[in-house]
């Protein structure tokens, strides 16, 4: 038989059973457009990490106190909340001499009570110095940042991220006022901009940033840093700098043995890798679900053919009869099943994809995350190959078993 | 251009086996129309069945046209009876839900005839069963009379040498029977098609110029009809 007649007979059977065909497809149509809202969802939250962490500065080298054992992406004991008091003033020092370094801004942070007037809240305080900003792209909405001399001259100076200047302000302006970190007081210089939450889910608005010898001397009483961010002359340096911060950093240290490092170095690269790690999991745990819809599917629609195979033998023992060959009987009901996978592909993509751009609505207009709309064409095109392949996979077997039929058994069937 | 040679026929259902021929031999020659007669169980359809390839026998050989079925593979058997043969049932088995144009054009669909061609080939084929007008109508919603004559004109749209009937007027009143009986009589007598007619009814099988009778499984009796029975009066006599 001709492809063209073949297709009409396939769907023609097909149409005189429209309840059926619809009902058949509803797990295949459910599955396929789960997939497309779940890859949608999926690349969405990829962009908006990339995003976040691009947002974090640009050519950034990170260095935490402590080894970090295992694999690399396992925490060092620093972020566990051990104390580990190996990186100094002399490290950052040593570090600004390197040729690939641009800028380094040492950081310690505390937790703490800050005080306006009858407002008070708790803050998590940065003490660093008057590069920090630049570096990790906070810019001011009032005011200004501190500087290098409010650093070296130990002047009590904040700058406030937006939540805290709202919470402590409201809609007064805080610059030229005076807050209260520790007892001691500081006079606002700057408001930052809103900046929305950081990798990990960092709250980058809920915080104060002050001088770096002050909070270190007078509200920390510590020597050592918490970490120390580095920012290289070129994107095409970082792996060269993150060598020679090591490097610099176990000469310093006097370490010889690379396991006995008392220090992490990583880059933005590296969190990005991680990140990417934690999101295909997300990814690969999602598409497995949409999996098992699409498995359940193809076991409704093979059950389903299964059964119209039994009401149709004595169609299939006529055709037969009128020489219709083997091919022809399995090629005829093997169609049938592809065209309704294939048919509930297409229904299952254009729900998915008006699900989606619902979504997509809803999130912008209701919630400030920046969540931006991705739907990757291969997506689409993948659920379509996948729902043309279930047709194949589950239709085989109902369509063997129509071919197999004897003509005259078939055509006594009653 | 059918001859068969010694074809037995063995049914084996968990261990009780039916003898449903035992030794046919027989030759029907191009233009014959022949009628097969006997009792229920007697061995007809699986006679038909064989004959048309929708089954292989047990035992003897089959020469179709001089060529030895035996040799031939089930595709190729597919094609022959496509090619060759036409079929009408008792039944009808026509596809309800789809026209007469679909269901006479289905033989042709197998034998990939080009859709123009198949087109002029249906309506010729309607046209000789008196259907024309009802060409785009449902199947399944015509009388019993107009269903045999479109599974007729199914049977003779791909030209075929030899068209098998198995009991046609079994489920038809008797006008709509004797309509069905003398087309297959003028296609006989006018196109030149051989008839194979299974029947058990007498008035039906005189339209035959040959009487074939099987008993259990046997040739009976081998009669040719000298004159054949004509008017319809004499039909319903
Ligand atoms: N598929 C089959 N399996 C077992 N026995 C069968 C089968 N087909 C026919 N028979 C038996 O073979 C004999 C001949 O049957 P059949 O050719 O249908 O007779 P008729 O058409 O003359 O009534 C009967 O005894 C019938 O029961
Ligand atoms: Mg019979």
């Amino acid at each position: 038989m001709y492809f063209t007649d073949l297709l009409k007979t396939s769907s023609r059977a097909l149409r005189h059973a429209k309840m059926r065909s619809l009902l058949t497809i509803l797990g295949i149509v459910i599955g396929i457009a789960s997939v497309i809202v779940l890859v949608s969802i999926g690349k969405s939250a990829e962009a908006l990490i990339l995003d976040q962490v691009k947002g974090v500065g640009s050519n950034l080298i990170f260095v935490i106190p402590g080894a970090t054992k295992g694999s690399r992406f396992a925490s060092p004991p620093s972020v566990q909340g051990i104390i580990i008091k190996t990186l100094v003033k002399s490290d950052a020092d040593a570090l600004k001499r390197e040729s690939t370094i641009l800028n380094v801004a040492p950081e310690v942070r505390g937790q703490a009570k800050i005080v306006y007037e009858n407002n008070d809240t708790s803050v998590t305080y940065t003490g660093t110095t008057e590069d920090f900003f630049q570096m990790r792209n906070f810019t001011v909405a009032e005011g200004f940042t501190f500087t290098r001399t409010d650093v070296d001259s130990l002047n009590r100076v904040a700058v406030l991220g937006s939540e805290i200047a709202h919470t402590l302000f409201g809609a007064r302006n805080p610059v030229g006022k005076n807050v209260r970190l520790k007892n001691i007081l500081f006079r606002v210089v700057g408001v930052l901009d809103k900046k929305g939450l950081g990798p990990f889910g960092v709250d980058q608005d809920n915080l104060v940033i002050i001088p770096l010898p002050i909070a270190q001397k007078q509200l920390l009483g510590i020597d050592h840093y918490n970490v120390i961010n580095i920012q290289a002359n070129d994107a095409y340096n970082i792996d060269f700098t993150k060598a020679r911060v090591t490097s610099v950093l176990r000469q310093n240290h006097a370490i010889t043995n690379p396991d006995k490092d008392d220090f992490t170095v990583r880059t933005q690269e590296d969190a990005l890798s991680l990140l990417g790690n934690i999101t295909s999991v997300l990814t690969l745990f999602l598409t497995s679900i949409s999996c098992i819809a699409l498995i359940v599917g193809g076991i409704g629609i093979m059950n389903i053919m299964l059964v119209s195979v039994v009401e149709r033998t004595k169609e299939i023992g006529l055709r037969k009869a009128l020489g219709a060959t083997t091919r022809d009987i399995l090629k005829q009901f093997l169609l049938e099943a592809v065209l309704l996978t294939t048919l509930g592909g297409i229904i299952g993509i254009v729900i998915g994809v008006l699900f989606v751009i619902g979504l997509y609505f809803i999130l912008v207009n209701f919630s400030p995350t920046g969540w931006a709309f991705a739907l990757p064409l291969s997506s689409v095109f993948i659920a379509f190959l996948v729902s043309t392949a279930i047709g194949i996979l589950f239709g085989i077997y109902p369509a063997r078993t129509a071919a197999a039929k004897s003509p005259i058994e078939a055509l006594r069937y009653e | 251009m059918i001859l068969l040679d010694a074809i037995t026929k063995e049914y084996n259902d968990d261990g009780a086996v039916t003898h449903a021929l035992r030794g046919i031999s027989f030759e029907i020659k191009k233009g014959e129309f022949v009628a097969i007669m006997g009792a229920s169980g007697s061995g007809k359809s699986t006679l038909l069945h064989i004959l048309s390839f929708l089954d292989r026998p047990s035992r003897g050989d089959y020469f179709l046209d001089g060529k030895n079925i035996n040799t031939l593979t089930d595709e190729e058997l597919a094609a022959t009876r496509n090619h060759t043969m036409g079929f009408v049932f008792q039944a009808f088995n026509l596809l309800g839900r789809s026209s007469v144009y679909e269901n006479v054009e289905l033989p042709l669909l197998y034998a990939r005839v080009p859709s123009e061609q198949r087109k002029i080939m249906v309506e010729h084929a309607v046209l000789s069963v008196g259907l024309s007008e009802k060409m785009y109508a449902e199947a399944g919603k015509l009388s019993g009379g107009q269903k045999q004559r479109v599974a007729i004109a199914r049977a003779l749209v791909n030209n075929p040498s030899v068209i098998f009937a198995d009991e046609p007027t079994g489920n038809l009143d008797s006008e709509s029977g004797a309509h069905v009986m003398e087309i297959l009589e003028r296609l006989n007598n006018e196109e030149g098609h051989t008839v194979l007619l299974v029947t058990h009814e007498t008035y039906t099988a005189e339209f035959a110029n040959r009487i074939l009778t099987l008993k259990d499984g046997q040739l009976e009796s081998d009669i040719q009809v000298k004159v054949r029975r004509r008017s319809k009066e004499d039909f319903f006599k």
